[in-house]
C-alpha cells in the first residue's frame, strides 16, 4: 500500500534508529559486534502525491547513542561496559558532532518502497548517501544504509595498538511505524 | 616465550639515558596504561598496567625491578612480574636495555598466560610489538 500524502513526524517514540558495528583485526575475538540505539532524534517525512515530491529530513543527537547489545568477545558486555562504550563514542569518535540528513531526491523503489538520496552531515563533514526504504501495508517503514566512517573523516575506533578495530563500514537501520492519522 | 627486539632514539647523551631507564618513576609511565603503585626500594616498585580492549580492559599488577645494571656497558635489565587482577593469567618479562649514544636497543623476553594468551601467539606478538613501539616513542620525551 503506498504511503498516504502528508507530513509524518518520526522519533524514538514510534521508531528505532540503530547503528550496527562489526569488529575486525587480529584480536577481533576480544571485541564485540555492537547494536547501538540512537535515543534522541527526530525526522520528518513529507510524502507528496508522487515519490519525486517526497522529502525526508532527520537530525540526531550524537551524544544519545546507547549500546543495546554486543555479541562475541571474551566476556559478555555488562551495563558498565556498555556505558563505557557510549562514553568512548562521545569522547573519541563522534565528539558530540551534530548529525543531520536531508534528502535531495526520492524515487519510487521496489514494491512500493522509496529510493532516497541526500546528504548526511556529521559535524562539518558532509557526504552523499543513498538508501532504500520499504513500506508495508501497515505503514511500517524499514530500511538502512551502509556507511564508511572515514567518508566523514571519522577514524574508526581501535585498541590494542590496532589489533582490535571497529570496521570502517557501519550499518544504520531505521524501523518506523508511521503514526496513524498523523498525516496532515 | 615471546622475544622481541626494538631500537629507540632519544637524541640525548648516554649518561642521561642511563639514569632515565633505571628511574622506575619515569620509565613505568612510558608504558601505555602503566603506572607506579608504590616505590618499594631504589630499584624496585609495585606497578600495574591496564590494557584496554574496547569496552573491556585487563589489569596486570605486580613488581618491576632493576635486576642488572652494568654501568660500564650501559646495559640494564628490568624484570616485570605481574598477575591479572581478577583472573588467573600472568604477564612476566625481562626487558634488557643496551644503550648507545643517543638511544639504544631493547630486548624483550615475555611470558604471558590466561585470557590474553588465549587470543593466540600471533595476536600476543602483535600487541606486544605495538606496546613496545609506543614505549620507544615515549622514551624520546623522557
Amino acid at each position: 500500500m503506498p504511503l498516504q500524502p502528508g507530513s509524518y513526524a518520526l522519533g524514538p517514540d514510534d521508531a528505532t534508529l540503530t547503528v550496527k558495528t562489526e569488529r575486525k583485526g587480529a584480536a577481533a575475538k576480544a571485541g564485540h559486534d555492537l547494536v547501538i540505539d540512537v535515543t534522541s532524534w527526530s525526522a520528518t517525512l513529507d510524502v507528496g502525491a508522487e515519490p519525486s515530491a517526497t522529502a525526508l529530513s532527520l537530525t540526531a543527537d550524537s551524544r544519545s547513542l546507547r549500546v543495546r547489545a554486543g555479541t562475541g568477545g571474551m566476556t559478555s558486555l555488562g551495563d558498565e561496559e556498555k556505558a563505557a562504550i557510549a562514553q568512548t563514542i562521545d569522547d573519541e569518535i563522534l565528539e558530540g558532532a551534530p548529525i543531520e540528513f536531508r534528502s535531495s531526491g526520492v524515487e519510487a523503489g521496489v514494491d512500493g518502497g522509496l529510493r532516497v538520496t541526500g546528504d548526511l552531515a556529521i559535524g562539518d563533514a558532509r557526504h552523499p548517501v543513498a538508501f532504500d526504504l520499504a513500506v508495508d501495508g501497515d505503514g511500517r517503514l524499514t530500511g538502512g544504509a551502509r556507511l564508511l566512517q572515514t567518508d566523514w573523516g571519522i577514524k574508526p575506533y581501535s585498541a590494542l595498538f590496532g589489533a582490535l578495530k571497529v570496521a570502517d563500514e557501519v550499518e544504520v537501520v531505521v524501523d518506523a511505524t508511521l503514526p496513524a492519522g498523523a498525516a496532515a | 616465550m615471546v622475544e622481541l627486539d626494538h631500537s629507540f632514539s632519544t637524541g640525548k647523551p648516554t649518561d642521561y639515558n642511563w639514569e632515565a631507564i633505571r628511574d622506575l618513576d619515569r620509565i613505568i609511565p612510558c608504558v601505555a596504561g602503566g603506572s607506579v603503585v608504590e616505590r618499594t626500594g631504589p630499584t624496585t616498585a609495585k606497578a600495574e598496567i591496564k590494557v584496554k580492549m574496547g569496552a573491556m580492559s585487563m589489569t596486570f599488577a605486580g613488581t618491576v625491578e632493576v635486576v642488572e645494571a652494568d654501568e660500564d656497558a650501559h646495559r640494564a635489565m628490568l624484570r616485570v612480574k605481574s598477575r591479572e587482577v581478577g583472573g588467573a593469567g600472568y604477564a612476566n618479562a625481562d626487558v634488557t636495555f643496551a644503550l648507545t649514544d643517543g638511544g639504544g636497543t631493547i630486548h624483550t623476553a615475555a611470558q604471558i598466560s590466561g585470557k590474553a594468551a588465549s587470543m593466540g601467539e600471533g595476536v600476543v606478538v602483535g600487541v606486544l610489538d605495538g606496546l613496545i613501539q609506543d614505549f620507544t616513542t615515549k622514551l624520546q620525551a623522557i
